[in-house]
């Protein structure tokens, strides 16, 4: 309850240079140079994700949404445009935006309650106080009773659960998400999808969520941002106007059908793009050889 | 038959750590049966293969001896001098390697190649530096345990996961706290194995040197017995230190579990 207010205090006190939007891209490229010469990995993107709302940015595989994603989390840098939150540029990782990461990346060492609570004992905050906190984002994340419990005595499901909550106690007025649920089963994910969902809503907290999976997108979002295949260029921004508070039961709207149709439409042209490429890729190799 | 199965039962009852105990003290009780036999057949001096009964009347003679427990605790001391030195010596230069990948290429090569080399070439040079005391023996065990744990630690950095560094950086841990908070607890392993590998080349670096040259320490004392061909004591000795070796070894390998 406390620990509640604490985290929209911090949303609160985030300063902003925009009224609406916690995060603006612009104009954002980013190349890399390989052994077959430069590749423009994201070209010239820009889109916002305003205070409170959720954001996906879809594509398919290959497409630079995780260059994207390191990008904005400050992990990468090198980049040509501006990655902004409220006034402040950002170059390297910002106090703002909290990550949660695709892999496993729990501390298999800590507890669960002590990888909650990690963010919380890097600033220096008390034994009691930050396990304290820890359990009330525990508890979000619906893992009570499993305080005491090792990662590896969890489900994948339960330990990226861990790793969200772990970023939700870092208290970050952005969170930023690549494709946190894609190592799991589609049942996990349309329940785990839900608890984000509540949260998101309980905490208004600003989303910006990396995926490949159009249901998650159009499930979870307010705006969805579909990017081309190589290089990532922002191809079309769809906003989602399903109501909230939504549950997963939202997917056998018709509505929402009628979304997943549209992304998809946008999609498919990029995914078989990107899928010719990984053929064609497969097909020289040998003729390389000779 | 009912006798068979019962004795059957009996032995299906035995749990595996007894039985495991049980072979442990056959081999035991094996080789000082062979070495009775050794002394009793005639075939070796009685001096170089003394009965088992004389080697414990020596070793009974040792732990009652002042003598004994001072250089035991001069050649502790030295062992454990030199395990905090090169132990952390070796554990941070592990811990450079692992960290920086330029580090690793200039300097690795150089850690495997000296790493196997038999410490004691350099003694001499540490007599000269540190004298015949203490000092050369503890620089002498220092030196051996450096490699073992600078190398398991540079290996156990390596193979920490990358993504939880990520993570460590999204959270903007400084160097120090990434070391401490993620680096060090995800190789507590490697550190305890380098540690385990470590103490037993030190023991066998500070006992050779002793044996080499000094006055003091177990090193010195099983020496002076086979000059003074007191082989019986040096039997004696020798099982103090065999015990002492596995015992330390032991407990670090209980800190090794959780």
């Amino acid at each position: 309850m406390k620990s509640g207010a604490v985290a929209k205090a911090a949303l609160a006190a985030e300063p902003s240079g925009s009224p609406t939007s916690a995060l603006a891209i612009q104009n954002l490229s980013m190349r890399f140079e390989t052994s077959e010469g430069p590749v423009t990995a994201v070209d010239d993107m820009s889109f916002d994700v305003p205070v409170g709302s959720f954001v996906s940015l879809i594509g398919p595989s290959g497409c630079g949404k995780s260059t994207v994603f390191n990008i904005v989390g400050g992990l990468l840098t090198g980049h040509a445009g501006s990655v902004r939150v409220g006034a402040e540029t950002v170059a390297g990782p910002h106090r703002a935006i909290g990550m949660v990461f695709q892999e496993e990346s729990t501390f298999p060492w800590r507890t669960v309650i002590d990888n909650v609570a990690f963010p919380l004992e890097i600033s220096g905050i008390g034994r009691d106080e930050r396990h304290e906190q820890a359990r009330h984002f525990i508890n979000m994340v619906g893992l009570h009773g499993f305080e005491r419990r090792y990662p590896s005595e969890l489900s994948g499901g339960m330990r990226q659960r861990v790793a969200i909550a772990r970023t939700l106690a870092f208290q970050p007025s952005i969170l930023l998400m690549d494709e946190p649920f894609a190592a799991l089963d589609e049942q996990t994910r349309l329940l785990l999808g839900d608890k984000i969902l509540q949260i998101q809503q309980d905490l208004k907290q600003t989303t910006m969520l990396i995926t490949h999976n159009i249901t998650e997108a159009v499930q979870l979002s307010d705006r969805i941002v579909v990017m081309t295949y190589r290089p990532g260029k922002v191809k079309r921004i769809i906003d989602v106007d399903l109501p909230r508070p939504r549950t997963s039961e939202v997917i056998t709207s018709t509505a929402f059908g009628a979304y997943v149709a549209e992304v998809w439409n946008d999609l498919r042209e990029e995914a078989s793009r990107g899928m010719a490429d990984a053929e064609s890729a497969s097909q020289m190799r040998p003729s390389r050889r000779s | 038959m009912s006798l068979i199965s019962t004795v059957e039962a009996g032995q299906a009852r035995l749990s595996f750590s007894t039985r495991k105990n049980l072979l442990r003290a056959a081999i035991v009780i094996a080789v000082i049966a062979v070495w009775e036999m050794a002394a009793r057949s005639g075939l070796f001096y009685r001096d170089v293969v003394p009965p088992v009964e004389n080697i414990v009347a020596a070793l009974a003679g040792i732990l009652v001896d002042p003598a004994f427990y001072r250089n035991f605790a001069i050649t502790l001391g030295e062992i454990g001098v030199a395990l905090i030195i090169g132990g952390t010596l070796g554990f941070l230069t592990g811990i450079a390697l692992g960290v920086s990948r330029f580090l690793t290429k200039a300097y690795e090569p150089l850690l495997f190649y000296l790493g196997p080399t038999p410490k004691i070439v350099f003694f001499p040079v540490l007599i000269m530096w540190f004298g015949v005391g203490s000092g050369s023996k503890i620089a002498m065990g220092a030196i051996s345990c450096f490699f073992p744990l600078a190398i398991s630690v540079a290996a156990g950095i390596r193979s920490i996961d990358p993504v939880l560094i990520r993570v460590g950086r999204s959270f903007r841990l400084s160097t120090w706290q990434t070391v401490a908070k993620i680096y060090v607890p995800a190789i507590r392993e490697p550190i305890i194995n380098g540690i385990r590998l470590g103490l037993g080349i030190a023991i066998i670096g500070t006992v050779l040197a002793e044996t080499k040259l000094s006055n003091q320490g177990i090193g010195f004392m099983i020496i002076q017995t086979y000059a003074t061909f007191n082989i019986e004591r040096m039997y004696g000795l020798l099982i103090t230190l065999f015990v002492f070796a596995i015992g330390s070894n032991a407990l670090l390998h209980r800190f090794t579990r959780r």
